[in-house]
């Protein structure tokens, strides 16, 4: 065991050519290859984060978009149908306010004829009565009547015509 | 049974041939030079087809390597260096898998463990050495980098015997750093041959004894340490690493 620590300056030189060798032929044959490809898989992956990333992005814009076209739009319905019912009042009024008008006009009218074929019921009843009277007095002038007798039956006429035109 | 020869086989390096020697250098063929040349070419085999494989089992194992080396890069290198992370990802990829790939090998029976020869981890201590100075130098030049290791607000009669003692301040984190790896791996091998080892020590009582006695608890023993040695051959990866980038990272990012 005396060799153990034996100075080796031949051992010395061969591993030091030997690893010197060593690391130019795996740098030129093993780690040159293996780190371009480790390189590039990464650049790789790096871009496909990236487009992935980007692409997150890009859908969460779109959604938001989406979200605030979505709140205009109901925003707007909400305001559409407010102003329909308002509208729908507004002219559920009117035509009420128009029935009102239109009932009332068609009550007066109706009223204003009743009152005119009244009058014109009591012109024609007048008017009849006028000719019955004449008749009447034709009848009495025709047969000799006792002048008390007749003078009671125009009385009696006359004052029915009267209770009449009052009535 | 002599325990110091059957560790000495198991952990020493062996020499196969000489090619040359200078003085006391001698660059030789061994055990453990070759397990280093082994362990590389596998590396560069498994983690070259890994990097390429498109499907099947390649594909797996392109997974799993891509599973450690993202874990380097995103828990090591990049909190260290940041932006400067790119230019420093290859070295200390290959540090840490060929480390790991030391450590495992080492764990094969008959195997050597490499990273258990002091004389290899200094090396990779070294090269850590190197890469402070030289990614200081680069990054702020060499006379703003001797002049990082001295903190500001020093009187300047001090400034020279701090700056010998954050030089060897440098040295001793390497020096650390090479140990720790070194006496870890060194010392889990060892453990699990003593247990072992028992088997033999006590067949001379008894070979009845040995068999039915105490193997069942020595190989037991022995898989337990060696599926601890499994979590120290990637805790201590991890921490040479993670040690190194620290210490490369304070050279380059001084505040």
């Amino acid at each position: 065991m005396d060799k153990l620590l034996a100075p080796d300056p031949g051992l010395m030189f061969w591993t030091l050519v030997t690893f010197g060798i060593l690391v130019l032929l795996l740098k030129r044959f093993a780690w040159g290859p293996l780190l371009s490809a480790i390189s590039e898989r990464e650049r790789r992956l790096k871009a496909d984060v990236d487009a992935a990333r980007a692409a997150r992005d890009e859908a969460q814009r779109i959604k938001d978009e989406l979200s605030a076209q979505f709140a205009a739009i109901e925003s707007r319905r909400q305001e559409v149908l407010a102003r329909a019912a308002r509208d729908g009042e507004e002219v559920l009024g009117q035509f009420k306010i128009e029935a009102e008008k239109q009932s009332r006009d068609l009550r007066d009218k109706t009223l204003a004829e009743l009152g005119r074929e009244k009058e014109r019921l009591v012109r024609e009843l007048r008017r009849e009565v006028a000719d019955l009277s004449v008749q009447a007095a034709e009848k009495l002038l025709r047969r000799s009547v006792d002048p008390a007798v007749e003078k009671q039956i125009l009385d009696e006429f006359l004052k029915d015509l009267e209770r009449r035109g009052s009535g | 049974m002599n325990f110091e020869e059957i560790l000495g086989h198991h952990l020493l390096d062996h020499r196969y041939f000489s090619l040359f020697s200078v003085g006391g250098f001698t660059l030789a063929v061994s055990k453990h030079s070759v397990t280093l040349w082994a362990v590389s070419a596998i590396l560069v085999l498994v983690l070259s087809l890994a990097a390429r494989a498109r499907s099947g089992g390649g594909l797996m194992l392109r997974t799993g390597v891509e599973v450690m080396a993202l874990f380097v890069r995103d828990k090591i290198v990049a909190p260290v260096f940041g932006h400067d992370a790119d230019a420093f990802l290859p070295y200390f990829l290959t540090l840490f898998f060929f480390i790991l790939g030391c450590n495992l090998w080492g764990m094969l029976p008959g195997a050597a463990a490499v990273t258990g020869n002091i004389w290899v981890t200094a090396a990779l201590a070294a090269c850590t050495f190197l890469l402070i100075n030289l990614a200081g130098v680069r990054k702020h030049g060499i006379f703003s980098h001797l002049a990082n290791f001295v903190p500001g607000g020093l009187p300047k009669v001090l400034v020279p015997l701090i700056f010998v003692i954050e030089i060897l301040g440098l040295c001793a984190k390497c020096v650390a750093l090479c140990i720790r790896l070194f006496a870890n791996i060194f010392s889990g091998h060892i453990v699990s041959l003593a247990f072992l080892c028992m088997i033999f020590v006590f067949a001379q009582f008894g070979k009845g004894l040995a068999l039915f006695g105490v193997a069942p608890f020595a190989v037991g023993l022995a898989l337990f340490v060696g599926a601890l040695d499994l979590l120290v051959a990637l805790i201590q990866a991890y921490i040479f690493t993670l040690l190194t980038a620290v210490f490369v990272g304070m050279a380059v990012h001084t505040h």
